[in-house]
């Protein structure tokens, strides 16, 4: 096969049956969740809180009350390449052209080079974040299998993205195609590993948020 | 002089000196002392009663009936041995008539009718208790010394 | 499978709802609970980490409501949770941890993990892995009427000797009061000032209130152990009570778990709204100052500081009442660093304080706590939860601290301008 035929396939069946599985993946892991029951609350709750699970579902993606000072490392890195990971894939030109042919819609990009420096900041926030891993003494007690697997996952199409934008190593065929297979490999794996919580993260802050805001509290 | 009933009670112990209550509220403490085994708690009432005592003395004292006080609570969720707990409010007297608050004599006095109490409670005989009475007793006979 | 951890396992399985499905789903291990914990904080041990203490559960959940590990299961490629892991566990889910709550204000996914610790409570005790000394509580709680076995001539005596302190008539089983008064054993035991001081604030305020014979006990050692079904039968006494006398309100005591027992889980467990309200006593008394009916006067000059019951404050959300009475009553209120919601645990609630093997290591980590207080530069530190105040007296005594603790409705009392 040669390389133009590998992006075709890579872009073509490759791609729908990652999709397919992406979305029927994340489909059954809703069900999975809501297919349990959640027992109405018959207690009075606070009418007056300033809690609640939409509040929650936003606000708690700041650190709380001296814990940023704890775990500096955990949270600035975390939103590195969290914030990095996010323009890449939504505010770079080819993936806003890519997004258009499946869904229609397209919206304004980013200057190229930022959304290249962006990466650069994942990537680096992501191996920060892996020392962290393996040094923390919680971290690594923690850790598993899962763990590490969601980390290379990640980390493949951030790395294959920028070789294949700078040209590095591979013919540009070639490595483009890698980072779609990567980009495919994580779809595949997202819904049944930690990185669900891309998605069930809403669902928990919001059940979070209205227990305690029930309760009077903001959390 | 006779006191008959808690007003004329807290009245009279309104007229003490500081170094006056803590020498009744000892007494009121070592009245119900035998319910208590902890010496500290006794050695303290012993302390408190004298009239010629230093401040060295006094917060000797004082540290030794708050350990006693608190090594004889009853935790949350543990059996209640109301006998240990009658114990511990004879502490909790010797501690409050050592103590500079407002009334040491009054609170020592209500934490030993609690060790009564107490101690009524754990032998099932009846919830009246006569320390009331003792206490004014003691309290005229302090008085006119 | 024995029957114990067969009934531990079924446990397991009937708590596990959306909310944990979506907690399980959503942990991304990045150990930031740990952070916030009171028991991890000082010790520095990592099998502290809050969301670790969970591990069976989150295994049971895996397993049994996960495709992946149902197959996983049927492949014999799943580790199965044994008697000997709940064991291990124990000390885990009951010692180190007071349910206090900090951890689930902090995870950054939203993970409630107190709320989940309370329901592996339940596969733990049914599996009969729960501290000894919390057996014994709960089962006196049943048989008795109180985890530390007070029966209501207990609680005359106590009456009795209040009202010939105080002078004002105790009012018991009075029909159509508005508030039921509850205690907790530990108020009952320790603390009669609590009743004393009640007294004479409601008297002044012109409350009408009332005790009951079959429902003085506002603890609730069910909720501790993790017992549903024990948890219930106790709530219902007060129902029944409140019920039986008509009363608008139920006053739930100076005692953080009992309030939520009462005010937050107790519909839950009866499995229907209340036909009556449930309020802290410190709701009460702020109502009463808000209304201009708490005359107090003086004010007490000595620095203080407050310390936020877990349950009351954080779990709760009664805040702001205690700082609106102490600014009646205090001159130097100083608060400790991390007050109100954030604030950290005494380290003896969610039944740790009655659980003798955990003793060491909550004086240990009472030096959060004490660290804390140093900093205001107090000697005294006001509280409204009877277990709080002893746990601290404890842990103060221990550390060589020269701080008093008062209870805040106490504190109040001595305040009052009565008779006016």
């Amino acid at each position: 096969m040669n390389h133009l035929d590998l992006l075709t396939f890579a872009r073509g069946s490759a791609l729908n049956w990652a999709l397919i599985i992406f979305v029927a993946g994340t489909v059954l892991r809703f069900f999975e969740i809501f297919g349990l029951s959640r027992k109405t609350d018959l207690a009075r709750p606070r009418t007056d809180s300033p809690g609640s699970g939409w509040r929650t579902m936003l606000t708690r993606s700041i650190p709380p009350q001296g814990m940023l000072k704890r775990e500096p490392v955990t949270y600035i890195a975390g939103y590195v390449f969290h914030l990095g990971l996010f323009l890449a894939i939504f505010f770079f030109a080819p993936h806003i052209e890519f997004f258009r042919s499946i869904t229609g819609l397209s919206w304004f990009a980013l200057p190229s080079a930022l959304v290249d420096a962006s990466v650069v900041a994942a990537i680096v926030a992501l191996a920060v974040l892996l020392a962290h891993r393996l040094n923390n003494p919680v971290k690594r007690m923690l850790s598993g299998f899962g763990d590490y697997l969601a980390w290379t996952v990640t980390l493949l199409p951030l790395l294959t993205g920028y070789m294949a934008y700078h040209h590095l190593m591979f013919e540009y065929t070639l490595m483009l195609s890698l980072h779609i297979f990567s980009v495919e490999l994580l779809l595949v794996l997202l819904p049944f590993t930690k990185l669900f919580h891309t998605f069930s993260v809403f669902v928990s802050r919001w059940y979070n948020g209205d227990f305690f805001g029930r309760k009077g509290v903001a959390s | 002089m006779t006191i008959t009933n808690d007003s004329e009670f807290k009245a009279a112990i309104a007229k003490l000196t500081k170094a006056g209550q803590r020498q009744v509220g000892a007494r009121f403490a070592e009245s119900v002392l035998a319910l208590c085994k902890d010496a500290r708690v006794k050695h303290a009432i012993a302390t408190a009663m004298r009239a010629d005592i230093t401040e060295e003395e006094l917060a000797a004292a004082l540290d030794s009936a708050k350990k006693a006080s608190v090594d004889s609570f009853t935790l949350c969720g543990k059996e209640c041995d109301w006998n240990s707990q009658a114990g511990h409010f004879v502490a909790e007297a010797a501690l409050a008539c050592l103590k500079s608050g407002t009334t040491p004599a009054w609170d020592a006095a209500m934490h030993a009718r609690m060790a009564r109490t107490s101690e009524s409670i754990a032998t099932g005989v009846g919830t009246d208790n006569a320390e009331a009475a003792v206490q004014y007793r003691i309290l005229a006979e302090f008085m006119k010394d | 499978m024995s029957a114990t951890l067969e009934k531990g396992l079924n446990a397991f399985k009937e708590v596990i709802d959306t909310p944990i499905a979506s907690y399980f789903s959503s942990c991304v291990h990045c150990g930031l609970c740990a952070e916030a914990c009171l028991f991890y904080n000082e010790t520095g041990d990592p099998k502290y980490t809050p969301i670790h203490k969970l591990e069976p559960l989150r295994r049971v959940w895996k397993q049994e409501y996960t495709l992946l590990g149902k197959l996983g299961k049927m492949l014999g490629l799943s580790k199965p949770v044994t008697d000997e892991e709940l064991t291990e566990w124990e000390p885990l889910v009951y010692d180190s941890c007071s349910m206090c709550g900090r951890c689930s204000l902090v995870c950054p996914v939203g993970n409630d993990i107190t709320y989940m610790i309370r329901k592996m409570r339940e596969g733990m005790s049914a599996s009969g892995h729960a501290p000894e000394d919390m057996k014994g509580a709960t089962k006196r709680a049943i048989e008795i009427g109180s985890p530390m076995g007070i029966k209501w001539p207990a609680v005359q005596a106590q009456i009795k000797h209040v009202q010939a302190e105080t002078d004002i008539e105790v009012p018991v089983d009075k029909q159509g009061a508005d508030y039921l008064v509850l205690m907790s054993s530990m108020e009952i035991i320790n603390f009669p000032e609590y009743l004393s001081a009640i007294s004479r604030i409601f008297k002044q305020a012109g409350v009408s209130w009332t005790l009951a014979p079959d429902a003085f006990e506002a603890t609730n050692s069910g909720i501790q152990i993790g017992a549903s079904d024990l948890a219930r039968e106790i709530v219902s006494r007060i129902v029944v009570a409140a019920e039986r006398l008509k009363v608008k309100c139920v006053i739930s005591p100076e005692c953080g778990h009992a309030f939520t027992a009462i005010r937050w889980e107790g519909p839950n467990l009866m499995g229907k709204p209340f036909g009556f309200e449930v309020k802290h006593i410190l709701e009460v008394l702020d109502e009463l100052h808000a209304a201009g009916k708490l005359k107090t006067r003086g004010k007490d000059k000595r620095p203080l500081t407050y310390h936020d019951p877990c349950q009351i404050a954080r779990r709760g959300g009664v805040v702001e009442q205690p700082r609106r009475l102490l600014g009646e009553v205090a001159e130097d209120f100083r608060e400790m660093p991390d007050a109100g919601v954030m604030n950290w645990c005494c380290g003896g609630g969610g039944g740790v304080s009655a659980n003798s093997r955990a003793e060491p290591l909550r004086l240990e980590v009472f030096k959060v706590k004490k660290r804390q207080i140093e900093s205001t530069g107090v000697h005294t530190l006001i509280t409204a939860c009877a277990n709080c105040r002893i746990v601290m007296e404890e842990g103060l005594e221990h550390y060589h601290m020269k701080v008093e603790v008062l209870g805040l409705t106490e504190l109040l009392a001595e305040y009052l301008v009565e008779g006016e």
